[in-house]
């Protein structure tokens, strides 16, 4: 625009200009208009320049994580955790940013529709592989870059120390006994934890009566409270009570044991081939950010998940460290996808 | 007791206490701006723990929750803008006093009842958390629908001049906490596909709305009027026979918010709102309250207050938190490896006495910076109302966004304003339809839950004895007015009989 208008100027002034002077006159205020924007700008236009070569120069401004969660969480948690010293490793700080709502698709939805430019991260967890199905939000993990998985929590069915039953097969048989009794409490309908007691009940052929908490906390007092029979929550949520002595966990459904209690086996040792089913967070960048920005958070995420302050956080946190990179990320989204579809079409959830 | 002599010689060192005095002053300034709650100072200020000593940054973070619960009441009976929804309660009278040109002894009375009460919380958390916490152990889905079926009987007493303005509000309230996803099938009801109502609508933004947006539009219209109508500030000090009117209904609002406090999933809010009508139905001067009773600030501040003792008996006996500070405290004890529940004691007592020696600190300290901040708090009033108007509205902007950083939130809380405005205008009182909006989703969930646990059948809230109790208690405070007025009304015949 302000060349135009000089140029007009020029006009007025040289009125008796040849054309093609004037179009040599048009070109080279352009070429100074646009040396004088790389000056007053020159860092965003390095970066295109490098860009257009063969490395950026990425990141050069502090990046936002949205957590979408509220302060306080497990999620804002491991967010902030994991960001407190990221500039040791990406050169650049990273602020937390609370976006609460909706099962955390708010947030999710306004990380997925950021700008791709490597300056927006999210922390996505296990419920963007459900929205769909539940048509809680159209939203699905395919409108994300996955960067990689930090954390992951395996379903810990845990029962009253005093319960009848001391194995997983004692309670799988006792269930059987008493079809629709067994009080199984989970964080809310359609949550991961009713998931993972409606896999096992789907397994085992047995039937619960699922009682939907608001969060697993809730669930966790109502069992210590004597108020159900059962809950299938996180080892970590269940920890405190299992240090006490009030309640016992029968088994973990994951590959592996978990770390926080290697004493329990898992559902297979135990004797139930059923699928892991657990809540994990990763982090992830809208889908059209370019892969080397992508490969250099992928870089430096995983280097600060590995920090000594970071992993001793999540241990004392009863948190899980499961550290999966991009790809592996990817493919465990798609395979989570999955899995909750069927689940939660067969109990009817399924929109 | 050895055990607590230790603790206070482990307090009495210039780290631990500068700490506490910095975490309380930061609390008391979260607290009385709108939006920014207890749990959101608590959780911002947590990650600086983690590289201090357990003592140290767990005091810290009491120091900032305790202050916040007791900041929000400094704007709630300064400018009618409760700071936390602990204090939407306070407003009521406390705003009331504070237009009578009474803010000083408001102010007086609301940190002595809060530093009170917050004492006499945590010297029950001291003496007998062990036997109280098994007790908070018997609360789960039918005794908390009973407790807030209660709650919600309160709004009779809350309504002002007219009940049926109060229930009508208090409806709206209700209907109001329908919109977002069902809470136990998660269907989502009155949502018009839009994706910020599926989490409901925050009931934060509407009482920041309710109250402070709605006066900031109500005083707009004195400044452009020539009426001046500016609030002066009598230097009448609270007399020491007046505090000996209010120590009965401290001490009984002090044991109602510990009792609320350990229970799970009850919290500040609702013990503000019942002390408040317990206040209410013991006085002799039940016409006062809503005008500006003192009792109105002295109840809700001082079970507020006590509400934060009384949480931490289940997290600390139990590792159960009872409601969202106490779940980030819970955090904040085990990441510095102090892991909550009976061995507690056992394995880390000299730490845990230093803690209860610090939470009575904590709140020695809201006395000690509150009693002569006052002087400073009331300059507020001073304000000319075109400068202070704005700001008001700017506060309650940056409050309602950060509650969740959405712009829709400030929709909400402008929207509430204008609704809020109007609402004044007509009479409408704005606490019950906030009491309706924080107890309906906790009424409805647990009304629900209780059913599946017994399988649908009602029995089930009327053979436990705690929510047979709260109902019973329940029913006779909805109808209470009702039959005061029956009994007048049946005086009242009589006398007119003898005149007659």
């Amino acid at each position: 625009m302000k060349a135009h208008t000089f140029i007009k100027t020029k006009e007025g002034r040289e009125i008796r200009m040849k054309k093609s002077m004037k179009h040599v006159g048009i070109f080279l205020i352009a070429m100074l208009v646009f040396a004088m924007a790389g000056c007053s700008n020159d860092t965003s236009n390095g970066t295109e320049k490098k860009a257009a070569g063969k490395k950026s120069d990425y990141p050069t401004k502090p990046i936002t994580l949205i957590a979408p969660s509220s302060a306080g969480g497990g999620t804002d948690a491991t967010a902030r955790a994991l960001t407190a010293d990221i500039e040791k490793y990406l050169g650049q700080s990273v602020g937390v940013v609370n976006k609460p709502g909706g099962s955390g698709s708010v947030g999710m939805t306004e990380g997925a529709n950021a700008k791709p430019d490597g300056y927006t991260v999210t922390m996505v967890f296990v419920e963007l592989t459900m929205y769909k199905h539940l048509g809680l939000s159209p939203l699905g993990h395919d409108q994300f870059k996955p960067i990689g998985l930090i954390n992951l929590d395996p379903a810990a069915l845990t029962v009253p120390k005093d319960a009848p039953y001391d194995t997983l097969e004692e309670f799988i048989a006792y269930a059987k006994e008493h079809p629709g009794k067994v009080k199984v409490g989970n964080s809310g309908t359609g949550s991961i934890w009713h998931i993972a007691a409606e896999s096992i009940s789907k397994k085992a052929d047995v039937k619960f009566n699922h009682v939907p908490f608001e969060g697993a906390a809730q669930a966790v007092t109502a069992l210590v409270g004597g108020h159900v029979d059962a809950v299938t929550v996180s080892p970590a949520e269940v920890k405190a009570q299992l240090d006490a002595g009030k309640v016992k966990t029968l088994a973990v459904m994951s590959d592996s044991r978990s770390d926080i209690i290697p004493d329990v086996p898992t559902f297979k040792e135990a004797g139930l081939d059923v699928d892991p089913v657990g809540t994990w967070r990763g982090l992830t960048v809208p889908k059209d950010t370019p892969d080397d920005i992508v490969a250099k958070l992928e870089d430096a995420f995983m280097k600060a998940a590995k920090d000594e302050k970071f992993t001793k956080f999540m241990a004392s946190s009863g948190l899980g460290i499961e550290l999966k990179d991009s790809k592996e990320f990817k493919k465990f989204m798609d395979d989570n996808y999955k899995q909750f579809g069927e689940i939660l079409s067969d109990i009817g959830l399924s929109k | 007791m050895n055990l607590l002599l230790d603790g206070l010689s482990n307090i009495l060192q210039w780290q631990v206490l500068l700490v506490l005095v910095v975490g309380t002053v930061l609390g008391i300034a979260i607290g009385s701006l709108p939006g920014l709650t207890s749990t959101m100072g608590v959780a911002v200020i947590l990650p600086v723990t983690f590289g201090m000593e357990p003592v140290t940054g767990i005091l810290l973070l009491v120091g900032v929750y305790f202050g916040s619960v007791y900041g929000g009441s400094l704007t709630a009976i300064l400018l009618n803008t409760p700071g936390t929804p602990a204090s939407a309660a306070t407003a009521i009278d406390g705003y009331a006093l504070a237009k009578k040109g009474l803010a000083h002894k408001a102010l007086t009375v609301s940190t002595l009842s809060s530093a009170i009460g917050g004492m006499i919380s945590v010297i029950v958390l001291i003496l007998v958390a062990p036997q109280l916490a098994n007790f908070a152990l018997k609360f789960s889905a039918p005794e908390s629908f009973a407790l807030a079926l209660f709650g919600l009987s309160i709004i009779s007493s809350l309504a002002g001049k007219s009940v049926v303005k109060g229930i009508i509000t208090g409806f709206i309230g209700l209907l109001i906490a329908t919109i977002g996803l069902d809470p136990m099938v998660g269907i989502p009801r009155f949502t018009f596909d839009k994706m910020e109502l599926t989490g409901g609508i925050n009931f934060i933004p509407v009482m920041i709305g309710l109250f402070a947006a709605s006066e900031a539009f109500k005083s707009m219209e004195d400044i452009f009027s020539t009426r001046k109508l500016s609030f002066t500030v009598e230097k009448v000090k609270l007399k020491w026979s007046e505090f000996k009117t209010l120590i009965g209904t401290i001490l009984r609002s002090s044991g109602i918010g510990t009792f609320i406090g350990m229970i799970p999933g009850a919290g500040a809010d609702i013990s503000a709102f019942v002390a408040y009508n317990e206040a209410k139905r013991f006085s002799k001067n039940k016409e006062g309250f809503g005008k500006g009773e003192l009792k109105g600030v002295a109840a809700p501040e001082s079970a507020n207050n006590s509400v934060t003792g009384g949480a931490m008996i289940p997290l600390l006996t139990l590792g159960i938190p009872g409601d969202a500070v106490t779940a980030v405290l819970l955090g904040a004890l085990m990441v510095q490896g102090l892991q909550p529940g009976p061995m507690l004691f056992e394995a880390n007592g000299p730490i845990v006495y230093t803690l209860f020696i610090g939470m009575l600190l904590a709140n020695l300290l809201i006395l000690i910076i509150g009693l002569p901040g006052i002087k400073l708090f009331t300059k507020i009033l001073y304000v000319p109302k075109a400068v202070l108007t704005p700001i008001i509205l700017i506060l309650c902007t940056v409050g309602a966004y950060s509650l969740g950083n959405s712009y829709f939130d400030v929709l909400v809380m402008f929207a509430a304003g204008v609704i809020g405005y109007f609402m004044q205008r007509y009479d409408f009182p704005a606490s019950p339809l906030i009491l309706g909006l924080i107890l309906g989703p906790m009424m409805e969930s647990n009304l629900r839950r209780s059913l599946v646990m017994s399988e649908g059948s009602i029995s089930i809230f009327f053979t436990r004895p705690i929510s047979a109790i709260l109902l019973i208690i329940a029913i006779i405070t909805l109808f209470a007015p009702l039959f005061n007025k029956l009994m007048k009304r049946g005086k009242g015949s009589e006398s007119h009989k003898v005149q007659s």
